[in-house]
């Protein structure tokens, strides 16, 4: 079973998220699937992380990359069967490695039985299962998410003569939480694969429950009792288990889906994230700083997961205007790379695939209060292709090596899902798993090195944490703590060498171990202390006192 | 002045936290505590609005106010730009200061504001005066955006003033400085300019002229620009508050330190306008500088009676500056009753001519020269505002354009008498 069968594992967890169909095929049919996922576990183990995050695998029409979902409890054909899903759930924990999968609360694809049945006619029992209404005009000023597709939430049926609710796509309807049957059934299927050994959920989409005249439909406290209600009933029955929230947010409102610890376990902090990119690109702390000191204080047993990226855009709506034109500015110049208000473009390509950077961005991942998620591929640094439409450029084969189809699958190539990514610089004759694993100075195995360096320590994952705030701006440098251990973590933002003065008088007569190396440097003193940092470095120390 | 001095360690090491910078604002200050935290609010929410991608740092260099005004200086922050989720500006908006020895000259600060900027590498930087308490950040933007967005060196404001207000400049500086260096910028004392990292270097690179940095920096830092062949522009700020009645000492102090200044500048830049034989205008971006309908209140009878006392009693000290034709016309018309009374354009440009020549030989002592040309001024204010009582500012403006035209016209008069033995 998993390392760690404490019931906060979640704090403590790496996680890795992968889509099935991209990671690896083992049936030659050009898309990737579970077993595949299964024989590369032994890649993951070593990489460090401790938990997998599953994109949605079930039966789906595929049209939003199966977040439009048609049968809940099964899995879908391309990536093979229910069997093989519980053969990997079992590797993966005989390896330690805990399994979190998707479950889109919101809505349902529209050729899912439910909706097959609601649509028929106004009389169906499963009418009420979705929002149906006769004119376009309920709920009005409700933003759209999927601005450069949707100019509407409501939708025409033409079947039922009526319009459906739809927060995403069209052809997503909403489920309707207002009849307790849709809560049940949903807690059916939940139940069907917690039984199957799952160790949590990501609830997709979380905010849009509930809809209410007069209001965002979003956050609002009907959609918070159902979070409870859930967690209530799983806490029961399968204690140990986790619950993730999407929940596109500010802190403060995401900080409400918390609850009193009695709604999810962990929430993505996305404001934070684009923050981190821009204080790499400002040279300046001043982002970041600035969304952690709004973040409210969470329970105890809550966690924050932060990432760089994932599937989808880096999503640009928890920003000012002026913060999403320079972000666009500095990071997506060709509109091609825009999509909705976000940036469809991977980790490495936006770092100019300058490797310090990229180092950067992972030392602020691996360090800040959080458990961090890494998007597969960006631990080799895998490039992009923005030219192949929605979020597919980011969802391309997993590279494993230079041959054949990047060793992703043994079909033709013109049968893979999507393209591999061949350009000389982010190729995958370039970038690959097998070069890497040769080079002890790869990305790969410095990956490996800080997931090492951060798991030598539970301060990262349950630590507070608290700014220093030296005159230079370019650095920014924190303590994280968790009782008596200590952790100084000093970053560089800068493309330029920079000295800087901390006031470590707090600590004074402790001794900076260096963490990665285990050097040791000059004993904390009175006078403020002097460190000498190269283009966007970045230093662990653990403050010992002896 | 080597730079080492400008910037003491404290200083030097808070200009090493912020780093290079795109725009920097300097303000120096003495005793304004009143009008410190609007400045230093306005300065900052123009970084926030106009230049909110730049790196930005604001730079108070304090003479040794005694009422808190560096502290005041550090405390001011302008109201966030975003008020929504407390997010303001992108960046960090650095504010740094240091300090001179009790009331230094102004000079000293600007010298000072310079070395940061070129230390700073900033690109475009002004030097902003809190003594009007009129900043907006529509003005700082307006002194700014010519360096950072179209490339100019030097930017002069441009102000509307009240119809009596600025007559130093508008009788002495303005024409004087356009005839000799042959560029018409009208405010050169007003405390408030722009400048490019480039024109720093060049100042601070300059070594002569420390009195005329000391008497007169505005003019001796633009006559670095147009001896530089660096371009120069004017931008228009807005409304320039009249300045507060001030005592008959003070206007003394204020001539005596205008035409002080404006002679060191002579005196040091000799090779640049005294072969210069025409002049050109200076560009003026935004409104052209604009005359209020308004009027401060004046006391012309007292002005009068100070010029017609000032010219029978220090009649022996105007004899060793004036040349005895100007001398004799200026007492001829100093018993001349209202509304006859005039004082000639080219009477006084003579005058003020002749005062430059005896001035930079040195007649008599520098300070004597100029104390006795006072009531000289003051009997041309009265002529001024005699005339314009009742003119409209086209009159005005057309007024100053013939003074202006008559110092290029008797300018070789002015080199005769500067390069005259006796």
């Amino acid at each position: 079973m998993a390392e760690n069968s404490d019931a906060q594992w979640y704090k403590d967890a790496i996680i890795y998220q992968l889509h099935v169909r991209t990671f690896h095929d083992s049936s030659g049919d050009g898309i990737g699937d579970f077993p595949g996922v299964t024989q590369k576990l032994d890649y993951l183990k070593d990489l460090g992380v401790n938990a997998i995050w599953l994109l949605p695998f079930f039966p789906s029409p595929l049209r939003d990359d199966g977040y439009d979902i048609a049968d809940y409890t099964s899995v879908h054909p391309n990536y093979g069967t229910l069997a093989d899903f519980q053969a990997l759930l079992a590797a993966a924990h005989e390896r330690g490695i805990r399994i979190i999968i998707e479950m889109v609360l919101n809505h349902t694809s529209d050729q899912h039985p439910w909706f097959q049945e609601a649509r028929s006619s106004r009389d169906n029992p499963k009418r009420d299962w979705y929002v149906w209404s006769d004119s376009d005009l309920r709920y009005r000023g409700v933003r759209i998410i999927f601005l450069d597709t949707e100019i509407s939430n409501w939708a025409w049926d033409p079947i039922s003569k009526s319009y459906y609710w739809h927060r995403f796509f069209s052809h997503q309807p909403d489920l309707n939480y207002d009849n307790p049957a849709v809560l049940e059934a949903m807690w059916g299927i939940m139940k069907f694969w917690l039984s199957t050994g799952v160790d949590g959920f990501r609830l997709d989409a979380a905010p849009y429950l509930i809809e209410r005249e007069g209001t965002s439909c979003e956050n609002l406290p009907e959609t918070h009792a159902i979070i409870r209600e859930l967690r209530n009933r799983l806490d029961r029955e399968y204690p140990g288990r986790m619950l993730l929230a999407e929940a596109n947010q500010w802190p403060a409102d995401v900080s409400a889906y918390f609850g009193q610890s009695d709604e999810f376990h962990m929430a993505f902090h996305f404001p934070l994230m684009p923050r981190m990119f821009m204080a790499v690109r400002l040279e300046d702390r001043k982002p970041i700083i600035e969304i952690l000191e709004q973040t409210p204080q969470i329970p105890e047993s809550c966690q924050w997961c932060i990432f760089l990226r994932n599937h989808d855009e880096l999503t640009l709506e928890m920003v000012t205007d002026v913060e999403r034109d320079y972000m666009y500015d500095e990071y997506a110049k060709d509109k091609t790379m825009r999509l909705n208000l976000g940036i469809r473009r991977r980790l490495a390509p936006m770092m100019e695939n300058d490797r310090r950077r990229i180092e950067l961005l992972n030392c602020l991942l691996m360090s800040m209060p959080g458990t961090p998620i890494i998007y597969y591929g960006d631990e080799i640094g895998m490039g992009d292709n923005v030219y192949l439409g929605d979020r597919n450029g980011v969802r391309t084969p997993m590279q494993w090596s230079g041959g054949w189809n990047a060793g992703f699958s043994i079909a033709d190539p013109e049968r893979l899902y999507s393209p591999l990514i061949s350009n000389p610089l982010y190729g995958y004759q370039a970038i690959n798993v097998e070069s890497q694993k040769r080079s002890q100075h790869s990305l790969l195995s410095w990956m490996k090195r800080i997931i090492q360096v951060r798991k030598s320590s539970r301060v990262f994952g349950r630590g507070s944490i608290e700014f220093l705030r030296p005159s230079n701006h370019r650095v920014l440098a924190y303590i994280r703590q968790l009782g008596e251990e200590k952790i100084l973590i000093v970053n560089n933002l800068s493309n330029s060498a920079q000295a800087v003065e901390l006031d470590l008088r707090n600590h004074k007569g402790s001794i900076p171990i260096e963490m990665w190396s285990r050097n040791l440097f000059p004993r904390v003193g009175e006078l403020p202390y002097l460190l000498t940092m190269g283009p966007y470095e970045s230093f662990w120390f653990r403050l010992r006192r002896i | 002045m080597p730079e080492d001095v400008l910037l003491d360690d404290d200083f030097l090491r808070q200009l090493m936290n912020v780093g290079e910078v795109d725009i920097l604002v300097g303000v120096p200050s003495h005793n304004n505590a009143k009008t410190i935290a609007r400045t230093m609010e306005a300065i900052e929410s123009s970084f926030q609005r106009n230049f909110w991608r730049e790196r930005g740092v604001i730079v108070n260099v304090d003479a040794g106010s005694r009422d808190g005004t560096a502290q005041l200086a550090m405390e001011a922050h302008a109201a966030p730009r975003d008020g929504e989720r407390g997010l303001n500006s992108l960046r960090t908006v650095h504010r740094i200061a240091t300090h001179h020895g009790n009331g230094a000259f102004p000079g000293a600060a600007f010298r000072t504001i310079m070395a940061a900027a070129d230390l700073a590498r900033a690109k475009a930087c002004a030097i902003i005066s809190p003594d009007s308490g009129n900043v907006t950040s529509e003005s700082v933007a307006n002194l700014l955006h010519p360096i950072h967005r179209d490339g100019f060196d030097f930017v002069a404001p441009l102000y509307r003033r009240s119809r009596f207000d600025g007559l130093l400049a508008r009788n002495v500086l303005y024409p004087f400085y356009r005839a000799a260096f042959g560029y018409g910028i009208r405010e050169l004392h007003s405390g408030e300019f722009g400048f490019s990292g480039r024109l720093a270097a060049v100042c601070l690179a300059e070594d002569g002229g420390r009195d005329a940095l000391r008497a007169w920096p505005e003019g001796w830092i633009a006559t670095s620009a147009v001896s530089s062949q660096m371009r120069c522009c004017q931008a228009f700020l807005g409304a320039r508050p009249p300045a507060p009645a001030v005592s008959g000492t003070d206007v003394v102090a204020a001539i005596r330190g205008a035409i002080d200044g404006l002679f060191c500048l002579l005196e040091s830049r000799q090779s640049l306008w005294m072969p210069r034989t025409t002049a050109e205008p200076v560009q003026a971006l935004g409104p052209d500088h604009d005359i209020a309908p308004d009027s401060p209140r004046i006391n012309r009878k007292r002005i009068l009676d100070m010029f017609r006392s000032g010219v029978s009693e220090l009649r022996p000290v105007l004899q060793s500056i004036l040349a005895p034709q100007t001398l004799a016309e200026i007492e001829r018309l100093a018993p001349e009753a209202d509304p006859q009374f005039r004082f000639p354009d080219e009477v006084w440009v003579k005058s003020l001519y002749e005062l430059a020549g005896s001035y930079h030989r040195s007649v008599i002592s520098r300070d004597h020269m100029i104390q006795a040309f006072v009531p000289l001024y003051r009997g041309r204010i009265y002529s001024f505002l005699l005339r314009h009582q009742e003119s409209s500012a086209e009159e005005i403006e057309a007024d100053s354009e013939s003074l202006c035209l008559a110092f290029e016209r008797l300018k070789p008069y002015l080199l005769d008498r500067w390069t005259a033995k006796s």
